[in-house]
């Protein structure tokens, strides 16, 4: 063989053999670089080597029980040092004969917006002027109005004119025209009711459908999860999702040391990373150990429920048989559960 | 965004004077900081350390409601007996309740009230239950001289024990401790009762799981007893100061597009 072998060819790819030799190389190189990075107890590099190993992960569904420990005792490693205080990774499995479900009182709710900064608290979203990331967004929905005065002839359809309950240019009873950034002097406001908007753990998740490397799926408890390390920042999943309940880190988050919260699972509030994806998981470090999200601890006024979907005697059982209850955009056939009622 | 605010809240009113409790809301979360739950200036709880480096809860900055429980429990005692009308599992689990005596009484003048003045002999006991008008207590519920709750069809000792103004009473004359105002409350709105047995109408906070502990929030806690509507509100709750709106995305100044009226032409 001559040297221009190594060469470019007449149709400008690199032959074969070059290919091989150089890729053998590198292959080598990466290999026993990772391995020696993997194998260096130096603490200095203790984060860097965590980093590393994250790298060569699998998908968590994909990962035996002992790839999932070695996975989590990294996170704990890393995040320990990196907050400077103990911090737990829960791996906790969906609990068997338990479908979580939510139901929110929309009488009730008087729009203070505890209830998002609650899960700021617990679940650690970027926070700070640079970039602020919040879960549950609440819309500010005006009452409706009707008025005689206002039977027009400016309606749809043409020529009939009056519209009871209103037309094509004035809206009448609740239209979802909300407002995200209303600041009243207090709440709740006489002409408005309130809408808090969180991820609605559908059964049937556009988010999941559309992941390109399904690192987004719902387990058996009725929790849609994210793997953030196989999360590759896409998006895909905030353009389908109709609830708008996907957040994206954008940039580096910000997440203060003593306001970390140290109690965490792999799948829901560990410390999230630039450029991947998030979104409400029911709290799943507190659910999937007995106990309610933060959201429904802060209420003031007892607005929002979660329980167990196949007990018949849990509470939002009794408010799916007792109360008048709808779900959002039941159009799409998502079969969210999540369930808003009145009294 | 970090700022003080005081809240005044006129607390238990005995013949002897007037007494206001202002709140004072701390920069940041640290032990000694009070806070409120439910209702402001009526629910407080003071920060403290439950474990180390933690909170037994965290309180917003700038509106002083506690937004996160680091024990939930804190403070509780048991619920004590609640007669239910169905058997059911829920019943049979541990459930607690913070008391509201302390926090009433924050002044420790209810006792002496009852010793001092509603002893039967300073102030005789009332030999009928007859509206009448008050001198006193004007400052305890405003707007006394025409109680809102019940709309005229209630007075204060169809609830409050005309011999032992320490205790409620129930349609018996039997005493109820202000920790249970559910059996109160019960009385008249058995439906709501019903309701919030079942865990479906009011608060509850701890473990959400079949047997699990639960913290319970009682009636006056979220509700003022003497006004529960709110005036002409109607509301059941008494407005709050909101927390902080979101923040705006990248690029827009201001949020004035969707304050935009809806209308013609819209």
């Amino acid at each position: 063989m001559s040297k221009d072998d190594s060469k470019i060819d007449e149709t400008g790819s690199v032959s074969r053999r070059d290919f091989l030799r150089k890729a053998g190389t590198y292959t080598a190189a990466s290999l026993s670089g990772a391995a020696m990075l993997l194998s260096d107890p130096k603490p200095a590099q203790a984060t860097q080597n965590v980093t590393w190993a994250e790298h060569f992960q699998k998908n968590y569904r994909l990962m035996t029980e002992e790839e999932k420990q070695e996975a989590i005792d990294r996170l704990e490693k890393r995040y320990s040092e990196e907050f400077g205080k103990t911090v737990t990774v829960d791996g906790s499995p969906a609990i068997d004969g338990v479908l979580f479900g939510y139901a929110l009182n929309i009488q009730k709710c008087i729009g203070c917006r505890r209830c998002a900064k609650a899960c700021v608290q617990e679940n650690n979203q970027s926070r700070g002027p640079e970039q602020e990331i919040e879960w549950i967004r609440v819309l500010r929905l005006e009452k409706g109005e009707f008025d005689v005065n206002d039977r027009d002839n400016a309606g749809y359809p043409e020529g009939f004119g009056v519209q009871v309950g209103g037309n094509a240019y004035k809206p009448a009873g609740v239209v979802l025209e909300g407002q995200h950034y209303y600041t009243p002097e207090q709440v709740p406001e006489k002409d408005a009711f309130y809408m808090p908007m969180q991820c609605m753990q559908c059964e049937k998740p556009p988010c999941v459908k559309v992941c390109p490397v399904r690192t987004t799926y719902r387990d058996p408890d009725g929790i849609v999860v994210i793997d953030y390390n196989w999360c590759i920042g896409c998006r895909m999943c905030i353009g389908a999702c109709p609830y708008w309940a996907r957040r994206f880190n954008w940039g580096e988050p910000n997440l203060p040391n003593e306001q970390m919260n140290p109690v965490t699972h792999y799948l829901g509030n560990r410390p999230r990373m630039k450029g991947v994806a998030e979104k409400c998981t029911f709290c799943i470090q507190r659910t999937r150990k007995g106990r309610w999200t933060a959201c429904v601890e802060v209420c003031p006024v007892g607005a929002r429920k979660l329980g167990n979907l196949l007990d018949p005697e849990s509470d939002i059982r009794k408010v799916l048989q007792t109360k008048k209850v709808f779900r959002l955009r039941t159009d799409l056939n998502t079969y969210p559960k999540f369930f808003y009622f009145m009294d | 965004m970090f700022k003080n605010r005081i809240v005044g809240s006129t607390a238990a009113i005995c013949m002897l004077a007037v007494f206001s409790t202002p709140t004072v809301y701390g920069e940041a979360n640290q032990v000694g900081n009070e806070c409120f739950e439910s209702r402001d200036g009526k629910t407080q709880v003071t920060q403290k350390e439950v474990a180390p480096g933690t909170l037994n809860v965290r309180c917003s900055p700038t509106t002083g409601g506690v937004l996160w429980w680091g024990d939930p429990f804190d403070g509780t005692i048991p619920m004590g007996d609640m007669p239910a009308s169905v058997d059911a599992d829920y019943l049979h689990e541990e459930a607690v309740v913070k008391p509201r005596e302390p926090e009433i009484d924050r002044n420790k003048l209810l006792t002496v009230c009852t010793v001092a003045c509603h002893n039967g002999e300073y102030v005789p006991v009332p030999q009928s239950k007859e509206p009448r008008p008050l001198a006193m207590h004007q400052d305890i519920v405003p707007d006394s001289m025409k109680l809102a709750h019940g709309k005229g069809a209630i007075w204060c000792l169809d609830c409050h024990s005309k011999t032992n103004r320490t205790k409620l009473i129930d349609h018996f004359d039997n005493e109820i401790s202000f920790n249970q105002p559910q059996k109160l409350c019960g009385k008249c709105h058995g439906q709501v009762l019903r309701r919030w047995r079942e865990g479906i109408h009011g608060k509850r906070i701890g473990m959400w799981d079949k047997g699990g502990k639960k913290r319970w929030w009682v009636c006056t806690e979220c509700h003022n007893p003497h006004d529960v509507e709110q005036g002409n509100r109607q509301s059941g709750f008494a407005q709050l100061y909101p927390e902080p709106a979101p923040m705006l995305p990248k690029g827009m100044p201001n949020a004035d597009h969707e304050r935009v009226k809806h209308g013609p032409g819209h």
